[in-house]
């Protein structure tokens, strides 16, 4: 039996081989990094690494590994590393390793060979079929290592000759005039190398058989999370390098050289001037801000808020605690699951066909926190119903038992209990609302750069009158911009470059720096809240 | 103590009831026969007839017993046998279960509690119940105990009554010390009360339920399986307990464990498959004479 290898509870000493399978590992690990940073132009490719040409660079790194991970199957196939293959490496792994060489066949059959369809059509079954076959029928400490390091050694030969070299470019000829250069070929076929070759060098780390797959997999899943964060990272991190120049922008410190604000009728001057936030956009300042827009978004995401929360807590109280599970509560659940996932343009055109004309007839704050309630209300009832169904029956149980009416249970057992849930709701309902575009074009939109003199002051704007309604706050009638309509406008509609911004490029990128801090300030307010509550239920 | 001398002390208490089963009777007997059994103590529950119907499903049949003041009665019988919904009837538990339908007389203290105008509130303020899991709210230990009379309004805490100088943190403190002590837990959380309940053990989680039960001075505990889900230490305290308690307080408490039930009940009911209440009398008399062949299998352990 080809499989039969005799397996003991102690391996023999492989500290060798190991020390080899992680170098292995590592080589990839390093291509893998190199290849994501030349993704995200951190890296060129054009650029020599320490005096070698990059794609040579790459290419060797490649072959090697190749090398390495076909020298692994072949001692372990003649004896000469102990492990515990199966027979075979599987179908999962045929089936793609006849994809890829399908794949590498018909490319060189076309391009190098200018074979026609039929031709690269039939080289690429052969190809394919016998890296399936070469897969499949040998055991797996052969079929799962051979394909994988003669297509990086490939890869690395057609690298280092120079048959895909930095100037190389793959026109698709199609209508678009589509084509993959090499800044993007080189580094994603780099990436796939490394993914595939450090998948089997890990599986002959650990020995092939269970333990081997085992750790084959791991290494698949953790490189997947891990890159995934990465990418995560280097969105915001983009973001942030691309937003500081502008943020920073002639901020000096200094006692009252800041401006002076009026806050609840006191007038204090701030400690330092940030021109960026502090000012709107004007002819005579020296740096322009996004001030309206920041206190805009502020206030939208503050208004939308106190007007859903309580609403939909209220309704989600009512349907999971009072009205009987059915036809009812499931047409209720349908509806506002199909809300939540309703466009937001939609919501912005109702707030502008029904709020806007009912609400002094013009855009306004107001009416752009009612619509952003609106869209916030699906989610709040969804997850404070699942909050409340969360909290365990025993709870109301005991409460009813103590001769406590269902109402006072609600208040201090069930909603104290499920408080977290529906921050958590919140929290995330905020972070889609607070970067809403469509509806806030639609409902509340000013000017698109907007001097510092429009930003609203709801707080300031706030008197009684001596008719009713008694109070009266024009602020939250007036058109205002918030953060992500002015991002908008001034990529989209090219809006500002006839205005007196002085560097449009950093403007943007600040607003948009501003924008994610923003939201993000929010997250940070809702994950606090969150653990607060938390700690009160828990027993700490 | 001998066994000789157990067992006189058990015929002369067996010759003072009323109801002597006479040679050459028939074991098994008739329900009417035994609940016109008369204790020594005063009826705290006189139930009659009472039937409980989940759906289509007939849970209780035709049940009359009469529960004595004072005393602990213990509720027996394999799962499903319908003694946790005979216990749930007691306080109107079952009115929470929409597809439950009760008919029936269920009387406390002489006065019928199925009865249109009943104030559920007060019913369960003087019948109080502990359930088989321990059910602490997330709490602090302080909080958990006096939730029952501030939410009656019998004690007034908070803000506003610090503001209007009516605050009753005083009669708190005094409540709490004084049903933890009944449910000796307080030398145990004296020094946290102000921690969260679900950080004590499930034996102290019981006993706290137990104290948050008896802080509304209620007449009567209903326990279901309240050691059911703790270990043999856990459960001996709630044993002993229940047994001090029985001298202030009329316990129903619902067991699997028929050790559980010999050891701690006055009087033992036996519930058997299909609802039916099978035997009810003395516990002495039900686990070591009982009069219904079926009782004598489920307790020898050959049925159930």
């Amino acid at each position: 039996m080809a499989g039969a290898v005799e397996s003991s509870l102690v391996s023999e000493d492989t500290s060798g081989t190991e020390a080899v399978a992680a170098g292995v590992v590592g080589i990839a690990a390093i291509l893998f990094g190199i290849s994501l940073g030349s993704m995200f132009e951190l890296l060129s490719i054009t650029d020599p690494i320490a005096g070698i040409p990059m794609v040579a660079l790459l290419g060797t790194l490649l072959t090697l590994l190749g090398l390495g991970v076909i020298g692994f199957g072949l001692g372990s196939r003649f004896g000469y590393v102990a492990t515990d293959p199966r027979p075979s490496a599987g179908l999962v792994a045929s089936v793609a390793f006849s994809g890829i060489w399908f794949a590498v066949g018909g490319l060189v059959a076309s391009q190098s060979f200018g074979l026609g369809t039929v031709g690269w059509v039939a080289v690429a079954f052969v190809t394919g079929g016998l890296a399936f076959a070469g897969t499949a029928l040998p055991r797996e400490d052969i079929g799962s290592t051979l394909p994988v390091g003669v297509f990086a050694v490939f890869v690395g030969v057609v690298f280092l000759t120079g048959v895909i070299g930095p100037s190389w470019v793959w026109d698709l000829g199609w209508e678009q005039q589509a084509s993959f250069n090499a800044e993007f070929s080189i580094p994603v076929i780099t990436a796939f190398c490394s993914l595939l070759v450090s998948w089997a060098s890990a599986k002959a780390y650990g020995g092939f058989g269970a333990r081997g797959r085992h750790v084959g997999a791991y290494l698949l899943v953790y490189l997947n999370a891990l890159s995934i964060i990465a990418v995560l990272f280097l969105l915001v991190a983009f973001t942030v390098f691309k937003g500081l120049p502008g943020l920073f922008n002639g901020l000096t410190f200094g006692l009252g050289s800041g401006p002076e604000t009026t806050l609840f009728g006191f007038t204090f001057a701030w400690p330092f001037a940030w021109p960026f936030v502090m000012n709107g956009v004007a002819l005579l300042n020296d740096v322009n801000g996004v001030l309206p827009a920041i206190v805009g978004t502020i206030w939208l995401v503050i208004g939308a808020v106190v007007f859903a929360v309580p609403l939909g807590v209220g309704a989600a109280v009512f349907i999971t605690e009072y009205a009987d599970r059915g036809r009812f509560t499931q047409v209720v659940e349908v509806a506002t699951n199909g809300l939540w996932s309703t466009p937001s343009i939609v919501f912005g055109l109702f707030g502008l066909a029904f709020l806007v004309p009912r609400l002094g007839n013009g855009k306004s704050l107001l009416a752009g926190m009612l619509t952003l309630g609106f869209m916030l209300l699906p989610l709040v009832v969804i997850t404070s119903r699942e909050a409340m169904l969360a909290v365990p029956d025993e709870y109301r149980d005991a409460s009813a038992a103590l001769g406590v009416t269902k109402w006072q249970t609600i208040r201090s057992v069930v909603l104290p209990a499920s408080l977290p849930g529906i921050v958590t709701g919140i929290i995330l309902g905020v972070g889609r609302i607070a970067g809403e575009t469509a509806p806030i074009l639609l409902t509340m939109s000013g000017s698109v750069a907007p001097p510092g003199s429009q930003t609203v002051d709801v707080i300031g704007g706030f008197s009684f009158t001596s008719s009713p309604p008694f109070v009266s706050n024009p602020e939250l009638l007036q058109a205002t911009s918030a953060l992500p309509y002015q991002l908008y406008s001034l990529i989209t509609a090219g809006v500002g470059q006839s205005s007196n911004i002085a560097n449009i490029e950093q403007f943007r990128w600040a607003t948009a720096l501003i924008l994610l801090v923003v939201v993000l300030s929010f997250y940070a307010v809702g994950i606090a809240t969150r653990y607060y509550f938390r700690r009160k239920l828990q027993h700490e | 103590m001998s066994k000789t001398s157990q067992t006189t002390e058990d015929e002369t208490k067996r010759t003072d009831q009323p109801l002597e089963v006479t040679a050459g009777e028939t074991r098994e007997q008739t329900q009417d026969e035994w609940t016109d059994y008369d204790f020594e103590s005063q009826a705290k529950f006189s139930v009659e007839d009472l039937d409980v119907y989940y759906g289509d499903d007939h849970a209780l049949k035709g049940v009359s017993m009469e529960i004595p003041e004072n005393s602990v009665t213990a509720l027996i019988g394999p799962s499903g046998c319908g003694k946790s919904t005979f216990l749930r009837c007691l306080n109107r538990m079952n009115d929470r279960i929409s597809a439950a339908r009760i008919d029936g007389s269920v009387e406390l203290d002489g006065e019928e509690i199925y009865q249109d105008g009943v104030n559920l509130v007060e019913l369960r303020k003087r019948v109080g119940m502990v359930f088989q899991s321990p059910n602490p709210f997330p709490k602090s230990i302080r909080d958990n105990i006096s939730y029952g009379p501030r939410k009656h309004g019998d004690l007034e805490t908070g803000f506003l009554s610090n503001l209007l100088g009516r605050s009753d943190e005083d009669e708190v403190d005094e409540l709490v010390e004084r049903s933890l002590s009944q449910a000796a837990l307080w030398d145990e959380v004296e020094d946290r009360l102000d921690d969260n309940a679900l950080g004590l053990s499930g034996g102290q989680q019981q006993r706290l339920c137990i104290a948050r039960a008896l802080a509304t001075d209620p007449e009567v505990l209903l326990m279901d399986e309240p050691a059911s889900a703790l270990d043999p230490i856990a459960t001996s305290k709630i044993e002993d307990l229940v047994h001090e308690l029985s001298e202030d307080y009329t316990v129903v408490i619902v067991t699997h464990n028929m050790q559980q039930a010999a050891r701690i009940s006055d009087q033992t009911a036996v519930f058997l498959t299909g609802g039916e209440l099978v035997e009810y009398g003395d516990t002495d008399q039900i686990f070591e004479d009982p009069e219904s062949q079926r009782v004598e299998d489920y307790i020898s352990g050959k049925f159930g």
